[in-house]
């Protein structure tokens, strides 16, 4: 029982992480850059979900009332909005006219944005008129189904938000492999990521692609990022940092470029995580060491099997 | 990409020419009106610039040019030595360029201050007439900068003085850098610094972007031990200059820390091209090391070796850590070894949070860390107390000051020795092309490996130093953030080059300090400052030749300079 616990738990960690990672990985599968900031994308579509509940579900909010169940659409269409804008200007200002730079100079930005990205939120957030002081936790609005008493089946304890959590990551993994392999974009945007030349004298806009590649991976931030807030019921501007570090190791874990293999490392992490908390024994168990272990995993990932579970693309000096 | 590329260049080419035809027409005049700008600003020093005394120092008297006025007098002066040159066009010299940065400087410090003036006082109406004739100034040495004609330099025809002059030359020049450093740290006012930083900074490029710059590098070149030891000397004398208060040497001593450090991750970044984003837990490595083999009674271990042998087991532990985590990624992709650096510092800053007795052993004292570590002690030398030499009284940071003197100065050899060896060529060749280098023989894995280990030993040794400066290790001083600061200092100066890491960690230290006003907002302006750097002069400030090149490959100038420079080089 407390093995099927923890794998619950497992599941709801490895599927956030999973979301997230393949904002990567498509990412890195098209233009070799590690996008450091998406940890950030996905804070700030925590964020614009918030924003949504606090102008469009005032009253509900106010008075500490549990958001109506259609209005999680609407929250998830404002984080994907805020998500995709912020990361879409991100790839327009900063990305693109470091597109032939040495690689370093990409990844430095990226570090950049990311600190500018958690103080502009911790800063200007409380700016706005009508909006929380952002430089603590700020509670997110409870939605009715989504969030309330957990589901006690077989003695197991499973929360609301981890069937969200799931059913999202189906969702989108679904869609995701039906715009990747059926719709023309998703094919074009596997034809870059082999070979951007030719892909280009084929007629391929890759500019247009690549953009295409931020918008997905912020999409699966946002989701996320609620997914985080109906968890833990509150989000904060810290919490892409971690959250985005954990994704990377799945994305590597899983086989960075490969989407499937984001989805499978995510899981593997987020399940590994779990076991780690409930079964490593003595002192070195408990939660407090669970990071160490997430990333030791990166490391002997590295060591042993640097391409990934699935990744059949030889790692290259990239 | 060709056909994206193309529109913008015809663009710029009609720029271009637009600029030249206006230079063109009117660059006769670029003298006159530096001439008249720069006597303007030289006049406004003496006139009353506001009715208020309380405003970026007492600027409200007549004749008595004070704080921000000497400022404008010095821009001033500039702006009458280049318009002078302008005009008399001596070969070696560029004055348009040099005047273009004064106009900017002038313009944007004669507003700031304006600005300032206008805000604390109430309105325009308390600007004085010396404001606005500095204003007026302000605006005539930039339309001279902006029409200013360029020249071609010729960089083989300078003046060659008698080798005592070239010595002379050095000496004023770190006098002048002694003094403006005191003179800097000594201000308390954040908009009169930044009117300070404007000038200064204006001054510096347009020394630079006329010149000037090459020309001291040459005579640097000529003379370079005797720069060096100046360099020193200089540094050696600043204590001597605070007069025995010790919150400037604070400062001071952070600076001189953060610079070691970031310098050490200069030869893993900067030569070997290798991105380490956690290399503060190498000098966290090294400051729990210091602590928990000092004489504090709250160290975990028993063992307490003299210093010494302290400064070495610190640099051992850390290049060990180095091996351990580079060895399995040095193999793989350059990025891999970015994420897992960082993954290291967080598993470092977790692990010394986390290792207090109740989750595993008692190393760290968990979140409270190792408190009350004693003062260094040199054959007698208390680094506590406060020494009085040569009637000046030298305090506690002081002391820690002449010894970060030593660590820096070591680093510096190391850093220059390997850069000018085998070794540091087989780096520039892996940054460059890895696989060409592995193809030519370098052995690619082992020249990482030994960058990695070198970089981690330094950290590690400038880390017991800091444990004692410090008197206290905590795992909060070690976050990730603070390995982002360090590797801004390598990028915002210049990578693989000493100065430029100098002037990064100083900038980087020291506007936080200063700039009190602005402290909510500095990471902000710091992540931006990242993104702005990396757009528009990824090279950093203070650039190698070689580095600028690998970063603009179409600019023909510049490769035709870093080629004559090869050259000389091989000579």
């Amino acid at each position: 029982m407390e093995l099927a616990q923890q794998l619950v738990n497992g599941l709801t960690l490895g599927s956030l992480y999973a979301l997230i990672a393949v904002g990567y990985t498509v990412v890195y599968g098209i233009i070799q850059l590690i996008n450091f900031a998406h940890g950030e994308i996905f804070m700030v579509g925590a964020f614009g979900a918030l924003s949504t509940a606090l102008l469009f579900f005032r009253s509900y909010v106010d008075e500490g009332q549990v958001l109506p169940f259609w209005a999680l659409p609407v929250l998830i269409l404002g984080a994907v909005a805020a998500s995709v804008a912020i990361a879409v200007l991100m790839e327009r200002i900063a990305y693109r006219p470091l597109r032939n730079a040495p690689r370093l100079a990409p990844l430095i930005t990226a570090i950049g944005i990311s600190v500018f990205l958690q103080e502009a939120v911790r800063l200007l957030y409380g700016k706005i008129p009508g909006f929380p002081d952002a430089k603590q936790k700020v509670p997110f609005p409870k939605i009715a189904v989504v969030s309330g008493d957990a589901w006690t089946p077989f003695g197991l304890t499973i929360q609301r938000s981890t069937i969200f959590t799931v059913g999202a990551l189906v969702i989108c993994a679904a869609g995701l492999f039906y715009f990747v392999s059926r719709t023309k974009t998703g094919r074009a945007m596997q034809a870059v990521s082999q070979d951007p030349d030719t892909a280009r004298l084929m007629g391929i806009n890759v500019d247009r692609i690549i953009v295409v590649a931020f918008v997905i991976g912020a999409t699966l931030a946002a989701i996320a990022g609620i997914a985080q807030g109906l968890q833990v019921t509150n989000v904060n501007f810290k919490m892409g940092f971690l959250a985005g570090l954990k994704a990377f190791t799945a994305a590597v874990l899983g086989g960075i470029g490969n989407v499937w293999g984001a989805v499978l490392g995510g899981l593997t992490l987020g399940i590994v995580e779990a076991l780690a908390i409930g079964f490593i024994p003595g002192t070195f168990g408990g939660s407090s060491w669970k990071d160490v272990w997430a990333f030791a995993i990166l490391i002997l990932v590295l060591v042993f099997r640097p391409q990934g579970l699935l990744g059949a693309k030889v790692v290259d000096r990239a | 990409m060709s056909t994206n590329t193309a529109l913008p260049d015809v663009l710029d080419d009609s720029d271009v020419s637009r600029r030249d035809r206006l230079r063109e027409q009117h660059g006769a005049k670029a003298p006159l009106l530096a001439l008249a700008g720069g006597v303007l600003l030289l006049v406004s020093g003496l006139l009353s610039w506001s009715y208020d005394d309380r405003i970026l120092g007492d600027i409200s008297i007549r004749f008595y040019p004070a704080g921000i006025q000497i400022y404008a007098m010095v821009l001033g002066l500039v702006a009458v030595v280049l318009g002078v040159l302008l005009r008399r066009r001596p070969g070696w010299l560029n004055p348009g360029r040099g005047l273009a940065a004064v106009g900017w400087g002038s313009l944007v410090f004669v507003v700031v201050a304006l600005v300032t003036i206008a805000r604390q006082a109430g309105g325009s109406i308390n600007i004085n007439e010396g404001g606005w004739v500095a204003l007026v100034g302000a605006l005539l040495v930039f339309a001279a900068g902006f029409v200013a004609q360029r020249f071609e330099l010729n960089v083989r025809t300078w003046p060659r003085l008698p080798g005592w002059a070239e010595i002379l030359v050095i000496v004023v020049l770190m006098a002048v850098l002694l003094f403006t450093t005191a003179y800097t740290l000594g201000l308390d006012d954040s908009w009169t610094f930044v009117c300070l930083l404007v000038t200064l900074l204006s001054v510096a490029i347009a020394l630079v972007g006329s010149g000037f710059g090459e020309y001291v590098g040459f005579v640097g070149g000529n003379n370079r031990r005797v720069l060096l030891l100046a360099a020193f000397l200089v540094a050696f004398l600043f204590p001597f200059t605070q007069d025995g208060s010790d919150a400037n040497m604070s400062i001071a001593t952070q600076i001189l820390i953060f610079a070691a450090t970031a310098l050490g991750l200069n030869i893993v970044v900067g030569l070997a091209g290798l991105l380490d984003l956690g290399y503060i837990a190498f000098l966290g490595t090294g400051a729990y090391v210091g602590a928990m083999l000092s004489q504090s009674t709250f160290a975990t271990i028993g063992w307490k070796p003299p210093f010494l042998v302290v400064m070495l087991c610190g640099m051992a532990v850390a290049s060990t850590f180095g091996l351990i985590i580079g060895s399995p990624t040095l193999r793989v992709s350059g990025d891999y070894l970015a994420i897992v650096t960082l993954g290291f510092g967080e598993i470092f800053r977790l692990a010394m949070f986390n290792l207090d007795g109740t989750n595993g052993p008692d190393l760290t004292n968990g979140p409270n860390g190792i408190p009350a570590i004693p003062d260094l002690n040199f054959f007698g030398w208390d680094f506590g107390k406060v020494h009085t030499v040569a009637g000046i009284p030298l305090g506690r940071f002081s002391n820690y000051y002449f010894l970060l003197l030593l660590l820096i100065a070591f680093v510096i050899l190391v850093f220059s020795r390997l850069n000018d060896s085998r070794i540091g060529r087989g780096w520039v060749a892996i940054r460059e092309d890895e696989r060409a280098a592995e193809a030519m023989g370098v052995n690619v894995f082992g020249l990482k490996l030994l960058a990695f280990a070198i970089g981690a030993a330094l950290a590690g040794l400038a880390g017991t130093i800091k444990a004692h400066q410090d008197t206290s290790v905590t795992p909060d001083q070690y976050i990730f953030l603070e390995s982002a600061f360090l590797l801004a200092a390598v990028v915002l100066g210049g990578m693989g080059t000493v100065a430029g890491v100098l002037v990064g960690a100083t900038i980087l230290k020291l506007l936080p300090e200063k700039l009190r006003d602005a402290a909510d907002y500095r990471l902000l302006l710091f992540g931006l400052l990242l993104v702005i750097m990396m757009r528009f002069r990824p090279e950093g400030l203070v650039a190698s030749k070689r580095r600028q090149l690998e970063f603009h490959e179409d600019d023909e100038e510049l490769v035709q300079l870093a080629q004559t420079e090869h050259l000389e080089e091989a000579k």
